[in-house]
């Protein structure tokens, strides 16, 4: 496996509840939409799909009015234990976080732990056909992130 | 929300020579020769990298008495630093909603078996 350890977020947490209901809570339509996004979001969804190759595709309300367009598009469906995921806007950002999600099983608990990697130059094909050239993907960041705390 | 240069400053960091070069003039602005001499980079290269990094806007560059003094700029360096604690706290608050929901959950799938 690729070591994505220097740029990448991890956040991890545990919730009182069945692993089986922690993984409903994430793919089903019906629960995702109740708690996604940060406090004041809410989500519409037109479209959900969560098999391999399916995607969903949603827009998040923010609290001014402001619609944010999501599309998330799923490579992995392991049920109850493994998401793997892109997560992008409707690609007028070009910003795409590669997603894993992990739900473990923790004494009667589900340990969730979120990894998103940074988005690789890669993908940039705008920019990349601008220089002429394929780079390396973002490595060292967390080094970066590290003492960005400190500026 | 808006990723304003955060994009740019992805793609300028992402390649590993330019960030060491950001790494390098994180101590103190440097000519380019210097730059050159550290990195074990050809010159033609490090321009190269400097010039992506000046159009993303994490160097300057101050010319004095012909030589070219290159120096960090940390504004967009600032701004990932905010995007990306803004990702963050995002997802810390998608998560505590994520918990009060499946409280409810648990709710429903008990009422659910006190039905049957």
């Amino acid at each position: 496996m690729e070591n994505t350890k220097d740029r990448e977020i991890v956040l991890s947490r545990e919730f009182d509840a069945p692993r089986e209901l922690v993984w409903k809570a994430y793919t089903q339509q019906e629960h995702v939409e109740k708690w996604w996004g940060p406090n004041g979001f809410t989500t519409t969804t037109s479209e959900m799909s969560v098999r391999k190759g399916g995607s969903w595709k949603f827009v998040m309300h923010g609290p001014d009015g402001t619609d944010y367009p999501n599309l998330i598009e799923y490579e992995r469906v392991e049920a109850p234990h493994l998401l793997v995921f892109s997560h992008g806007d409707d690609g007028k950002n070009e910003i795409q976080f590669h997603v894993t999600i992990t739900f473990e099983e923790v004494n009667g608990k589900t340990k969730l732990t979120m990894r998103s990697v940074f988005p690789t130059a890669e993908a940039r094909e705008r920019v990349v056909k601008e220089y002429g050239a394929i780079e390396g993907g973002i490595q060292h960041l967390a080094k970066l992130a590290e003492y960005l705390k400190g500026m | 929300m808006d990723t304003g240069h955060v994009d740019w400053t992805f793609y300028a960091l992402a390649e590993p020579h330019r960030l060491e070069i950001v790494e390098l003039l994180r101590v103190r602005p440097m000519l380019v020769g210097e730059i050159v001499t550290k990195t074990k980079m050809r010159q033609p290269q490090v321009s190269k990298h400097l010039k992506v990094l000046s159009e993303a806007g994490l160097v300057e560059k101050d010319a004095v008495a012909q030589k070219r003094i290159y120096k960090l700029k940390t504004t967009p360096l600032k701004e990932l630093n905010a995007w990306l604690e803004h990702y963050r706290e995002c997802w810390e608050e998608s998560l505590d909603r994520l918990d009060t929901h499946l409280e409810k959950m648990k709710e429903g799938e008990k009422h659910g078996k006190h039905k049957r």
